[in-house]
């Protein structure tokens, strides 16, 4: 018997009894009158920021605002999609900006999942994350995210909240361990 | 790896040889408790969210054999191959074929403590192949050819001083620059170029989905997901109890995972994996190694509900003033304690007995584990399997004779009230109880049983 259907057989012959599966949905969750006001609260413990876009400004100024000299810049919001890149391209990019599908007022996370997976090592390489979401997909809880994402479709996806960080060195935080520095998310 | 033969009281008291040092890793695990504390208050739904949590990990493990294989299935229709993997060697012949028959010479590695269990560094570098862990406190301790003393902080039982002094020897930072932001960038920097140059990158696992044949893997500093991003190899190592139905309870476990573990709202990626990187291939090996045991056993398998979050450790007054490395089981603390004795009851007997059974470990768990219960019972086998030292076995002996026979008891009570204080010194520094900070205790003058009978006299 190969090792998979001994296994299967073992777990089979012990599995003990269970009871059956929740509604998760039966109870009832947080939530927050001001979800934008939660969100950009959270994120600056988490080593990011967060701005509502306000009449007439764009994308762009924002980001040229808060970083002046800004580098190498990768607009995933304008770029339909990739030539032939490989997923080391970007490890000298210094701003990358991508759309986020929601945000999350409970952890300030955004869902991250693009079609053209190409890009995937993009949002951990850049220095800066910008992330850019339409206002109007901001939930409540983790479980009303996973309500509105298909998650199969692009074979990879990612909640990020707020900047790479660490607390292994005697549990100080440092902002920036393996992935962006520093993360913007802008509500468009 | 750990020590053959560690005992806990004997390296416990190692450890704590160094009074300043020890009182530090309390206070610093303490924090984190209390961060977690914080962050659970602010959802009202917190034992709701825990209590579903367990009901649907026990509800997994009653068909984990169902769910195993519909997870297989998806995870094959997206393209993703998956092994089986029945103990800790085969898990490392598979991923070491994977590598070899890719010419693999170096491989990034995150955070897995079931890697950790299946000793695969030492296995994979015999065979030729550079093993980078990328994790920073995992970075850290491999480096120091240590294990790691705790599952979410690694190197918790480390002061900066060390680790600066760890760095200027194999990385070249400057001698006594201590400042944690430039540790941490400095390793940022080499393991980068790591990144960068690995054939190959191997992640831990989560959760599993069995409804989308996905894994999630859940960091704050983003290596799992450069590790898989760039190589065009990634291998996914899990345990057979990481499974969850739905997609939708990720929406529960999501929830409790950071904030019991460091108490933070969520880590800052929580990366769902369903296919390679375009160009590239993903496999997930999925392992057995003695969990199904402990499936079988009705004292035990509520363990395998364990999310790996380490709120048992940082709750746990035996763990945060002993350290992870007095514990013989690669997992230390309340958690450890029970799937340690479980693995091996002769090797690990003495974890079982590094514990209060002051309940606090069951109180945070976030799935809701009888973690104090089963150390209780874990004791018990570990009596029945003669692995206590005689001093141990034989004060239980004695215990269990006196708790049976109170009269004897009282008697021998009210001796010791009337011995003990007029004993001179020498004798008394003698016992396990006269070590710095532990001394005896002052006798009372009567028993409880005597005040408890003079008050009832008194009420009437």
């Amino acid at each position: 018997m190969s090792s998979r259907d001994a296994m299967l057989a073992k777990i089979r012959r012990n599995r003990p009894e269970g009871p059956a599966l929740p509604d998760i949905h039966a109870v009832p969750f947080v939530t927050f009158d001001d979800k934008f006001a939660a969100f950009a609260g959270l994120i600056r413990n988490l080593g990011g920021e967060a701005v509502m876009l306000a009449e007439g400004q764009t994308v762009a100024e924002v980001v040229a605002r808060r970083w002046p000299n800004p580098g190498r810049v990768v607009d995933l919001t304008l770029m339909q999609h990739a030539e032939a890149f490989t997923p080391h391209d970007w490890q000298d990019v210094d701003i990358a900006i991508v759309p986020g599908d929601l945000a999350v007022a409970e952890n300030a996370a955004v869902w991250i999942s693009h079609p053209d997976n190409i890009f995937r090592s993009l949002y951990f390489l850049t220095e800066k994350l910008v992330m850019v979401v339409p206002r109007d997909k901001l939930v409540d809880t983790m479980r009303d995210a996973y309500g509105q994402i298909a998650i199969r479709e692009h074979g990879f996806g990612a909640f990020i909240a707020g900047s790479s960080r660490t607390a292994d060195i005697e549990q100080s935080l440092v902002m920036g361990a393996h992935g962006a520095m520093a993360a913007l998310v802008i509500f468009c | 790896m750990k020590p053959e033969n560690l005992y806990h009281p004997d390296a416990a008291r190692e450890f704590l040889a160094d009074g300043a040092r020890a009182r530090w890793h309390d206070q610093a695990i303490w924090f984190v408790r209390q961060k977690r504390d914080a962050q659970a208050q602010q959802l009202p739904e917190w034992e709701e969210l825990r209590k579903l949590a367990e009901q649907i990990k026990a509800h997994t493990l009653s068909r984990l054999d169902e769910y195993l294989v519909q997870f297989e299935e998806n995870a094959r229709h997206n393209g993703v191959t998956v092994h089986f993997a029945a103990d800790a060697a085969e898990h490392n012949r598979i991923v070491h074929q994977l590598l070899a028959a890719r010419q693999v010479k170096k491989l990034v590695k995150s955070k897995s403590m079931l890697t950790e269990e299946c000793g695969l560094n030492p296995y994979l570098e015999e065979r030729g192949i550079e093993v980078i862990d990328t994790d920073l406190g995992e970075r850290i301790v491999q480096l120091r050819h240590e294990p790691p003393s705790h599952i979410v902080m690694p190197a918790i039982h480390l002061k900066k001083e060390q680790i600066s002094e760890l760095f200027h020897a194999e990385l070249g930072t400057e001698a006594g620059n201590n400042d944690p932001t430039y540790l941490t960038h400095a390793a940022r920097a080499n393991l980068r170029q790591h990144f960068l140059t690995a054939d190959a990158g191997l992640t831990g696992v989560n959760f599993a989905v069995a409804e989308t044949g996905g894994v999630v893997v859940c960091t704050n500093e983003g290596n799992a997901d450069l590790g898989t991003a760039l190589p065009p190899l990634h291998i996914a190592s899990m345990g057979i109890e990481k499974i969850i139905p739905r997609l939708e309870h990720l929406g529960v476990f999501t929830r409790l995972l950071a904030r019991s573990a460091i108490g933070s709202p969520v880590t800052t990626y929580t990366s769902h994996f369903h296919r390679a990187r375009p160009g590239g291939e993903m496999h997930i090996v999925v392992v057995d190694n003695g969990r199904s045991d402990i499936l079988g056993n009705p004292d035990f398998y509520a363990s395998l509900r364990c999310i790996r979050c380490g709120a048992c450790m940082n709750t746990c007054p035996v763990y945060r003033r002993s350290s992870g490395h007095s514990y013989s089981y690669i997992i230390p603390g309340p958690i450890g304690s029970t799937l340690g004795p479980s693995r091996d009851i002769r090797k690990h007997g003495s974890m079982a007995f590094a514990c209060t059974t002051c309940g606090s470990c069951s109180n945070v768990c976030p799935v809701k584990i009888n973690l104090h219960e089963q150390l209780i019972l874990q004791r018990k086998r570990a009596f029945d399997a003669g692995t206590l030292k005689p001093a141990k076995k034989m004060g239980l002996l004695a215990m269990r004779f006196l708790t049976r026979h109170p009269a004897l008891l009282d008697t021998a009570g009210k001796a010791m009230r009337k011995v003990v204080p007029i004993l001179p010194a020498f004798v008394k520094d003698g016992t396990a109880w006269s070590r710095p900070g532990r001394e005896l205790p002052e006798m009372p003058e009567h028993s409880f049983k005597e005040l408890y009978r003079r008050r009832q006299e008194d009420k009437q």
